[in-house]
């Protein structure tokens, strides 16, 4: 199997890992937000600042996976 | 609401505001160091990631919420984030005059400012209540 060949087939895995992780990281935080709002709602707030701050940390991952798909895109050759 | 708490949610605001404030300074700077294009691709990328983070947290917002979902704010905010902002970002992608690196190097700036600014606030001790408490106590 040569460079090009396993590239092929290691990005689109690769980029599926990353959706699969943030999905999951993005779904327990989710949960575990709307139950500390559940538990205290005058917290919301806060709460809704920390969600949003650790959503756009998992989304910043699954975006650099997205952008190094891309970028690597251009090496699989015909 | 105490104004501590106040500060907090405004925290995501603020943090767009600097990064739009840093991108402005940074541009010729950029023009002059390194290059029409790719200050112009450092400055779509940090924009881009605004943009984002503006779209995320009203989607957040709108979803996670003591009262229950807003189902039609979110479905609305989610329409024009997932398919418009995620086609523009595509779209700079192929900008061929764009580097992918600088635009990644622009879009990690809020990322950066955001972790600059958490850790300012842990330090400075901003987040702790009157009686002593954490935030992540309060949480």
């Amino acid at each position: 199997m040569d460079y090009q060949t396993m590239l092929a087939w290691a990005l689109p895995v690769g980029v599926g890992m990353a959706a699969i992780g943030s999905a999951l990281g993005l779904g327990r935080a989710v949960g575990s937000a709307m139950e500390a709002i559940g538990r205290q709602p005058e917290a919301a707030g806060k709460i809704q600042t920390a969600m949003i701050i650790g959503a756009a940390l998992i989304e910043a991952l699954t975006i650099y996976a997205l952008v190094v798909f891309f970028i690597l895109q251009g090496k699989i050759g015909g | 609401m105490t104004k501590n708490s106040d500060a907090n949610i405004n925290f995501v605001g603020r943090t767009i505001r600097t990064t739009g404030i840093v991108l402005l300074v940074f541009l010729p700077f950029g023009f002059y160091y390194l290059g029409t294009f790719h200050a112009l691709a450092i400055f779509s990328g940090g924009v881009w990631g605004i943009i984002n983070l503006i779209f995320l947290s009203a989607m957040v917002r709108a979803a996670v919420r003591p009262d229950g979902a807003d189902t039609r704010r979110v479905a609305s905010v989610g329409l024009i984030k997932f398919p418009l902002l995620y086609l523009a970002g595509y779209f700079l992608l192929k900008v061929p005059q764009f580097d992918a690196l600088f635009l990644l190097i622009g879009f990690s700036s809020l990322i950066a400012i955001m972790v600059l600014k958490s850790l300012g606030r842990l330090l400075l001790g901003l987040d702790i209540g009157k009686n002593g408490e954490h935030m992540q106590k309060a949480i």
